[in-house]
């Protein structure tokens, strides 16, 4: 009875592979990495100061200041 | 002022801080995918088997990691020069004021319109009222007008000091004989803090800066003397 071959195992390049793979995914993730930030602080935080001064009214922000009592110059 | 623990950047109050707080986001995320990255590169370096003693000549490697950092650099360096140039525009400022910064206060000349100089003190503990912050209150705040260009001439009478407010995005030097120019406009009326920042002898730290940003309507009435 002839003894079953098993095919040959990649023997050579697993190094080489390897790197390929983890460089391409590394670049990948680390470029999700960055654009998570944009969006979830960087983005978040233009747009807070973009609602935030919409309809911002400085004067009655200062009357309430005012009558906090905060203010040295004006009471 | 910063509250407890805070490692962020205060609020803005001025277009120019707002500037700052978005460059500084740009560079935290250029910082953060290439921090990612090398620790990346590191954990999978650690965690095989396999090596390669004999790597010699690994050209286009070495052109991508030559380029690919120049070209992060130059994105972190195009926004870093406009804000540079922004934080130098002088637009036709409605007032003028001196700070000269001495051992350990601050003098304070509005000469525009009339001749008002005062000193501000840092308060002592023990004269602060409740609810008064420790080392930051001052006897004399400096008042100042909101949505109108001011320009601040700083400068010292004997050693080096600077004037900061952080929240504004100012950090000017005081030098003893010369004259630093600062120009901001504020968005928000409040109370704003800042302190010393150049080391200036014992009591560096007791020599604070507090800025009382009053509507522009408001400001023109005239100072009300609490000196």
């Amino acid at each position: 009875m002839a003894p079953e071959v098993l095919p040959k195992p990649q023997m050579r390049g697993l190094l080489a592979r390897r790197l390929r793979f983890h460089m391409v995914t590394g670049f990948v993730l680390s470029l999700g990495v960055a654009a998570l930030y944009k969006v979830g602080v960087a983005d978040k935080r233009k747009k807070a100061y973009a609602d935030f001064y919409r309809n911002y009214d400085a004067m009655k922000d200062f009357e309430e200041m005012r009558k906090a009592g905060i203010f040295q110059s004006v009471k | 002022m910063a509250h407890p623990v805070q490692l962020s950047l205060q609020d803005a109050t001025s277009p120019v801080m707002e500037e700052l707080i978005t460059f500084h986001d740009h560079a935290f995320m250029a910082m953060s995918l290439i921090s990612f990255l090398v620790l990346y590169a590191l954990l999978s370096t650690l965690t095989t088997k396999l090596t390669n003693t004999s790597i010699t000549d690994a050209q286009e490697m070495e052109t991508i990691w030559t380029i690919l950092p120049a070209i992060i650099l130059i994105l972190i360096a195009l926004p870093s020069l406009r804000i540079l140039y922004l934080t130098d525009e002088v637009n036709d400022p409605s007032f003028t004021i001196k700070s000269i910064g001495h051992q350990w206060y601050w003098t304070y000349e509005y000469t525009d319109y009339g001749g008002l100089i005062f000193n501000s003190y840092m308060l002592p503990p023990l004269f602060l009222n409740p609810g008064d912050l420790r080392l930051l209150e001052v006897d004399n705040r400096v008042v100042l007008p909101i949505e109108a260009p001011v320009r601040m001439m700083i400068t010292s009478q004997d050693v080096l000091h600077s004037w900061t407010i952080p929240t504004l995005g100012l950090k000017t030097d005081a030098v003893p004989g010369r004259l630093n120019q600062t120009v901001f406009t504020a968005t928000r009326p409040g109370v704003y803090y800042g302190q010393c920042s150049e080391i200036c002898g014992a009591n560096h730290s007791f020599m604070p800066i507090v800025a009382e940003l009053i509507p522009l309507k408001i400001f023109e009435m005239g100072p009300v003397l609490t000196l």
